[in-house]
């Protein structure tokens, strides 16, 4: 047993404080606006944030080879939770992703994405020997994936079910599945997508309305204009903490998902320069820990959790920043989001924990 | 498994790159537009350019005036807000009740709301209501209110030039407003972030080419005119004819710019001085002679003429404005007695083709191109339809149309030395804050019509006029003083009307070294001798003697001496009776009519001052107390 990553845990913790601060920055217009509190969504993520931080330490001295012998249990766990907020769940902003419990919610997809990484893992570490034969290997756990992202699609939830595809594809590619299999499963996409597009031209325009937000500046580009209007007049060095014009209505629910807009605006490229290289450190950091674990599961477990997190992470700096179209992802450790904080600081608990059965 | 790493790196490299992209080089654009979005205006009116004299006496001018602007979004009491408006500004609550409602970002209550007075704006002030706020416009102001009104112009109520010089000049006498920039949320409510003051930038100041001492001259000339004469119209037109400078220009009817909304448009649009047309009379045989003697046609001392009252031309009988004609004379007292046959005479001699090339080359029948809107053309006969009763008339000034400024400025090119030159009355355009000068006009020639000699036989013989002939009445002792008056009957759908003339005169000054030509005309006088010299050549010489001071022209030694006649009047000068008793300034002034004014019995001023020479008997004013 060593030591866990110091820089990890450093990394991390300044990312999600720096998250706070500018929670708080973005939404206190908005809060104030919407309860009378100006505090009110930084007090809730600063519970989440603590509850997380001792998660996390919590979390980093269970031996990760446990999640071994509960992948199952997890997983069906989460699955009944995904398919009961389908009744159960309430509604927001056209999704059924929620449990409501007072002011909180709690998500289960956020949880299916440690939990499909957690069965993933196990999986291929059980069928290591098969996984070169993709009938036998591969196409079960892929036809599960979809199984689950079918179930969050329902909600609808697009972002996080891409983003757990994305990680159990990145999985199967560390775990040695043929190059040709991913090529094949890219064209049959492509094909899939022109074969929509030819059905409908009108989802093409859609598409490729992010290009040019203007064209809707109402509509589908309002989200990516307010965005571009943050980022753009921020400069170099922004406007400083709290200077931000963007926050005051134009940008709805900027503490959110476009919470990297409003840090862009106030600290300008620097800022971004500063949050990439945070987000930059830690993935670096825990593709090293993988690589170095003497333990196959737990290498899976450290690549599974950094694909998702760096996937989530791009989907919506991409977004933001107007490279893809919107998909309603957050930013993890800065997005407003309680079980979303929460299920990420666990998850870097378990990489920590990974970090200390390294050569 | 590097693969994936380099893939990760790779995008957040692509992340940076168009944050940089957006924050870097999309700055300026996307940094525009979002303050657009951001920032709201508080309007700051820039003021309009000021219009000068040549000397810098301001004619029009800026006053600043307080107006009420609404941030509807921003009003939080939207009942109170209305109540108090309505009642200071005196609108219905239910009008107001529309403006603080409406939803845009800026609401002027228009018109109560502009122009307040201070009482009015200081109410408001007072009532420190949110939203509800008073910004500073400029409003144009005419010091000498009805003074060249025509030719000045007005404004409209934002400050827009609607005729005249506002008009013509209007791109450089409005300036670009500037603003109070603050931010705002996308709710409309001020942000607390530093305001941004954007500098108004005011008009250009034009500088005209008007003498505001001739100026008032022919303003009080007019207004003389038009109270002695009650006549339906009356024109004043002053010139530099060394460069076509406008010195002074304005007519009766006029209007005043400053309430322009109580006349019509026909009393508004109308500048008599550049838009009337009629037949110019006796004064356009300037032309006439101007031509005989370049063409050597004539010899004013030698030729002689024998007048008989009329002169037969074909199958018309064209008879001289005195009966029984002036007998034998030289072409010199053709001149000075205005003979009408006599310039039949000079016309026949230089045949229709030389006339007319003359009177077009004297820039008859097109526009001058002065730089004012509304400029007639006139009328002159088509050359092929001139037969010899056309040649005869013209050579006299009848049956050709022609405007005031056609006139002064041909005049001015007869005696200037033979120069035509295009009239202008903007002399320069400068911007407001450096006085740079941003466009200067310079006298333009627009054609050698005649040679320096002939020119000055014209001087002589015009100076001859005023001596000796005519014009006497314009006489000004010890200057020397050149003229022609007209006398032209008016013409109505192609009929002579009947007592119903246009009389006029033209006279300049110095006659040897012309500075100023005037043009004075009352267009039909009421119950008067209907003769040119005795009606307008007294008002054009009163505008030619203060043109002496305002000019500073200098007395000249030598000039003909005035024949006098048993009917002309002496000068005398006036005495200084400040400070006597009324029996004693009645005393020294017995050789003038006298008028008390003021109730006690000691002199505290009078007018024209001490030393002033006026004709005996006229009157002079003398204020007691």
């Amino acid at each position: 047993m060593r030591k866990m990553n110091i820089t990890l845990c450093v990394a991390v913790i300044v990312l999600s404080l720096f998250g706070l601060l500018m929670i708080y920055s973005s939404s206190y217009v908005w809060a104030d606006y919407k309860f009378d509190d100006a505090f009110k969504y930084v007090k809730n993520q600063g519970m989440f944030l603590i509850v997380g931080i001792v998660f996390m330490y919590l979390v980093s001295k269970i031996n990760f080879e446990k999640y071994y012998s509960y992948a199952n249990k997890i997983f069906i766990i989460c699955f009944i939770l995904l398919v009961l907020v389908l009744i159960f769940g309430t509604e927001r902003n056209g999704s059924k992703s929620w449990f409501g419990i007072g002011s909180f919610g709690i998500q289960p997809s956020e949880f299916m994405k440690l939990a499909m990484v957690i069965f993933t893992s196990k999986y291929l570490y059980n069928n290591r020997k098969d996984i070169g034969n993709i009938r036998k290997g591969v196409i079960p756990i892929l036809g599960l994936t979809l199984g689950v992202f079918a179930l969050i699609m329902l909600q609808p939830d697009f972002g996080t079910g891409l983003i757990l595809v994305m990680g159990v594809i990145g999985l199967l590619f560390v775990g040695g599945v043929n190059m040709k299999f991913f090529i094949k499963v890219g064209l049959l996409g492509v094909g899939g997508i022109i074969a929509l597009i030819a059905a409908a031209p009108y989802r093409l325009k859609r598409i490729l309305s992010f290009l040019n937000p203007w064209e809707d500046p109402l509509g589908s580009g309002f989200q990516i204009i307010q965005s571009l209007y943050a980022i753009g007049p921020g400069g170099l060095f922004g406007f400083g903490l709290g200077g931000s014009r963007q926050k005051h209505f134009y940008l709805p629910e900027p503490q959110t998902d476009f919470i990297f807009s409003i840090i862009s605006e106030e600290f300008g490229f620097m800022g971004v320069l500063i949050v990439a290289s945070l987000f930059i450190t830690i993935i670096v950091c825990v593709v090293k820990i993988a690589l170095k674990c003497e333990n196959l599961f737990g290498k899976y477990l450290a690549f599974g959790i950094v694909f998702e997190l760096g996937f989530q992470a791009l989907l919506n700096l991409m977004v933001v920043v107007g490279l893809i179209p919107v998909t309603g992802v957050t930013l993890p450790f800065l997005s407003y989001g309680g079980s979303s904080l929460l299920i990420t600081l666990v998850s870097i608990g378990v990489i920590l924990n990974v970090s200390r059965h390294q050569r | 498994m590097k693969i994936v790493l380099v893939i990760i790196i790779f995008l957040f490299i692509l992340v940076i790159g168009k944050v940089f992209y957006i924050q870097v080089i999309d700055y300026d654009k996307l940094n525009d537009l979002a303050s657009n979005l951001w920032s709201r205006n508080l309007p700051v009116k820039a003021d309009r350019g000021l219009i000068y004299d040549r000397d810098g006496a301001v004619l029009a001018d800026n006053i600043t005036t307080t107006s009420l602007v609404l941030i509807p979004n921003q009003i939080k009491n939207k009942k109170e807000t209305t109540s108090k408006l309505a009642e200071i500004l005196g609108v219905s609550y239910d009008e107001m009740y529309k403006h603080v409602n409406k939803r845009t970002s800026i609401e002027r209550v228009h018109p109560e709301g502009r122009r307040l007075s201070y009482e009015v704006a200081d109410k408001i002030r007072q009532l420190e209501l949110d939203g509800v706020y008073l910004v500073k416009e400029s409003q144009r102001y005419y010091p000498f209110d009805t003074y060249m009104s025509h030719t000045l112009g007005y404004v409209g109520i934002d400050n827009q030039g609607l005729s005249g010089l506002e008009l013509m000049y209007d791109k450089y006498l409005t300036g670009k407003d500037g603003a109070i920039k603050y931010f705002s949320d996308a709710k409309g409510n001020k942000l607390k972030l530093t305001e941004v003051y954007e500098k108004p930038q005011n008009g250009m100041n034009l500088t005209l080419t008007i003498n505001k001492d001739i100026q008032a001259s022919i303003e009080r000339e007019l207004d003389n005119a038009v109270t002695k004469y009650n006549p339906d119209r009356v024109i004043a037109l002053a010139m530099d004819p060394n460069s076509g400078e406008v010195l002074g220009i304005s007519a009766r009817p006029n209007f005043s710019p400053n309430n322009y909304q109580k006349y019509t448009t026909e009393e508004i649009n109308r500048n008599l001085p550049i838009w009337a047309t009629y037949e110019p009379g006796s004064t356009f045989k300037i032309i006439t002679l101007a031509a005989a003697l370049e063409e050597g046609k004539v010899d004013l001392e030698k030729d002689t003429y024998n007048d008989s009252g009329s002169i037969r031309v074909e199958n018309a009988t064209l008879h001289c404005w005195k009966h029984g004609g002036h007998g034998h004379e030289t072409f010199l007292e053709v001149v000075e007695n205005s003979c009408n046959p006599g310039f039949v005479i000079l016309g026949q001699k230089l045949g229709k083709a030389k006339l007319f090339d003359y009177i077009k080359k004297f820039g008859f029948g097109s526009k001058t191109g002065i730089d004012l809107n509304g400029e007639s053309t006139g009328i002159l006969f088509p050359i092929d339809k001139v037969g010899p009763v056309e040649l005869a008339t013209t050579a006299f000034g009848q049956g050709v149309s022609v405007t005031p400024i056609q006139q002064v400025t041909a005049v001015s090119a007869a005696i200037n030395g033979g120069i035509l030159y295009k009239p202008y009355i903007v002399k320069s355009i400068n911007e407001p804050e450096t006085n740079t000068v941003i466009k200067q006009t310079k006298k333009t020639v627009v054609r050698k019509v005649i040679s320096e000699k002939t020119s000055e036989k014209v001087r002589y013989a015009l100076e001859s006029v005023v001596s000796n002939g005519t014009g006497r009445t314009a006489y000004i002792d010890g200057y020397r003083v050149g003229g022609k008056t007209g006398t032209a009957q008016k013409v109505q759908d192609g009929h002579y009307l009947v007592n119903n003339y246009i009389l006029s005169f033209i006279g300049f000054l110095p006659a040897d070294d012309p500075q100023i030509v005037v043009y004075f005309a009352i267009d039909n006088p009421k119950g008067v001798q209907q003769f040119g010299g005795v009606i307008a050549g007294p008002p054009a010489k009163a505008i030619l003697s203060d043109a002496i001071k305002a000019l500073n022209i200098k007395k000249p030694s030598g000039g003909m001496e005035k024949e006098y006649q048993y009917t002309d009047k002496k000068y005398k000068t006036v005495p200084d009776v400040s400070g006597k008793s009324k029996k004693e300034a009645t005393e020294a002034l017995k050789d003038f009519e006298v008028v008390f004014e003021g109730s006690g019995d000691k002199v505290t001023y009078q007018s024209p001052e001490a030393g002033a020479r006026i004709y005996e008997g006229e009157t002079v004013r003398v204020f007691t107390s």
